[in-house]
């Protein structure tokens, strides 16, 4: 066997396993960059009364680790500080995925045929990493399983076993008052009233 | 467009049983008898967690493969949502379980399952629907999602799980789901596809009458098929976090549960196979918190300050001291497959 195939099959192998870890891991693991929305101090403590560390300019650029404590998230600044920012304060960076709000059709790909190609997605099928969640296709070729509904419904905690559990758990009901709604978001992509993430509009489908 | 009518996030009058049986069903041929007894059927009983007969035994049942005929069903779900009682809202919710479940199979860990179904019915408990009969499913499956059926089916999959860092995440998630139930957003997504014509259409497209036994399994089939690949409306998402807040704060959990989910889910890209529906089904992560920021403001900062469980914690056997910093994951008892590292250490 060559050692020249075989370092470059080892090199593949690695290469391949990083991107399933990769691909398993889905979130940023633990190290996310975000920006400070508004000017605000980073903090030695989770609270408003925590004392001020720094204070953070707006638009400064930090690393979120993955501790939290209620609102509060830990980051890391580029001058090596470390202290509490209000999750609130923190946005994306801009350019990020999340930014773009063109996700609409992907999921939607591979179902194109059903919807009459009324939605003028592509049928690209989503490629797969090795690895994959559950998609649209596997939703578009499901075939009722009632059997394990009732296997579920068998599952079920009724009400004093639910309190019991919360008692155990030291969780007490609390009186909270709903919170209103605020203005619509102005970020639509669509422009209408009903959705981005709904590639068609119902009240104008038509047959074609 | 918008429904012009909007459900107050109250309590709200059940239909009562005089209109359980107005379904005055558009005289159609022959073949569809069979229909009008189902659908007949459903109205009677109030015993919402009866076995496997309704509209679902159909499913199971006769073989008679009529042509697809959208009238029973549109007529149904064209009317008010009101007009729907809650027995049926039970059995339309067990058809669209049962495509969920068709997708993706029962997770077999037990004591998740139970763990899952505890949490979630301690939080439905504090909604404006605590007697419905909520059932709790995690779906084995390493992608991140879930979703929800009318009359109080709620699915997590085991790779949303295996992400949450504590308790207070999978409680978040599990109250927006639980509001998408107890406002009936399901039903309401449901009516504007019948209202649109597009069953039909649905029906020719994807339905091949000879794998499902009769007309109503088909035009279930077809249009869970849809409603789950599609996604409901985008309102009603935010809709979904903002009350889903206010209940999980309401059981005793910390309000940020939410947000700290989608903050992680901002860093999730659409071309993610794990994340691609969820992503695809939902309005982006960073338009979500936006929302959430405008309605908590730091109103419910008050109700943190609980230290952070971990899902691994609240599952140990009791009197099993609690070891610290587990990994977040839910290692489940039996050696079942690990999908995934564990993401986070606690705090």
């Amino acid at each position: 066997m060559n050692w020249l195939h075989r370092g470059a099959h080892a090199l593949w192998q690695t290469g391949a396993a990083i991107a399933l870890l990769v691909s398993l891991a889905g979130f940023a693991q633990a190290q996310e960059t975000a920006v400070v929305k508004r000017a605000t101090q980073l903090r030695d403590a989770p609270a408003e009364s925590g004392a001020s560390v720094a204070p953070l300019e707006a638009n400064t650029v930090v690393t979120r680790t993955s501790e939290r404590k209620g609102a509060w998230t830990k980051v890391n600044t580029a001058q090596g500080a470390t202290g509490w920012v209000h999750m609130f304060d923190l946005g994306p960076q801009s350019g990020s995925a999340s930014s773009s709000n063109n996700t609409a059709t992907s999921g939607l790909r591979s179902l194109g045929g059903l919807f009459g190609g009324n939605s003028g997605a592509s049928t690209t099928a989503t490629s797969t990493v090795g690895i994959r969640g559950l998609g649209a296709e596997d939703i578009a070729n499901a075939q009722p399983n009632p059997a394990a509904v009732s296997q579920a419904e068998g599952l079920r905690i009724n009400a004093d076993q639910a309190r019991q559990f919360a008692s155990n758990a030291a969780l007490q009901p609390r009186t909270v008052q709903p919170l209103a709604e605020p203005a619509r978001p102005s970020t639509s992509g669509s422009g209408g009233t009903n959705s981005m993430n709904t590639p068609y509009d119902p009240s104008s489908f038509g047959p074609n | 467009m918008r429904l012009t009518f909007r459900h107050p996030p109250t309590r709200r009058l059940l239909a009562t049983a005089c209109t359980a049986l107005t379904l005055t069903l558009v005289p159609i041929q022959g073949q569809s008898q069979g229909v009008m007894n189902l659908l007949n059927a459903l109205g009677g009983s109030g015993n919402a967690s009866s076995s496997a007969g309704g509209l679902l035994g159909a499913i199971t049942g006769g073989g008679n493969t009529a042509a697809p005929q959208g009238d029973d069903l549109v007529s149904m779900l064209t009317r008010s949502v009101e007009s729907i009682d809650e027995p049926r809202e039970i059995d339309i919710g067990r058809q669209l379980a049962a495509v969920l479940l068709g997708s993706k199979p029962l997770h077999p860990d037990m004591a998740l399952q139970r763990y899952v179904n505890q949490l979630g019915r301690w939080i439905s408990l504090q909604s404006p629907r605590p007697n419905l009969p909520w059932t709790f499913v995690v779906l084995d499956d390493p992608g991140y999602n879930a979703f929800a059926a009318p009359g109080g089916y709620v699915f997590v999959t085991k790779g949303l799980i295996d992400r949450c860092a504590d308790e207070a995440e999978l409680a978040g998630i599990l109250a927006h789901e639980i509001t998408h139930v107890t406002a009936k957003h399901h039903l309401l997504a449901l009516r504007k596809t019948a209202q649109s014509g597009m069953l039909t259409q649905l029906l020719a497209s994807q339905i091949k009458t000879t794998t499902v036994g009769n007309v109503v399994a088909s035009q279930f089939l077809a249009l869970g098929r849809n409603l789950y690949a599609r996604g409901l409306d985008q309102t009603d998402e935010f809709e979904a976090d903002r009350t889903g807040v206010a209940l999980a704060t309401r059981a005793g959990f910390d309000p940020y549960g939410l947000v700290s989910v989608l903050q992680q889910l901002r860093t999730a890209t659409p071309d993610n196979p794990l994340f691609a529906l969820s992503l695809a089904t939902h309005p982006p992560a960073q338009t979500r918190i936006e929302q959430l920021e405008l309605a908590m403001g730091k109103n419910l900062d008050g109700f943190t300050g609980a230290a952070p469980v971990t899902l691994a914690q609240r599952m140990l056997p009791k009197g099993t001291p609690a070891a610290s910093g587990p990994p977040a994951a839910a290692e489940p008892a039996a050696p079942a497959r690990k999908s995934t590292p564990p993401r986070k250490k606690s705090s």
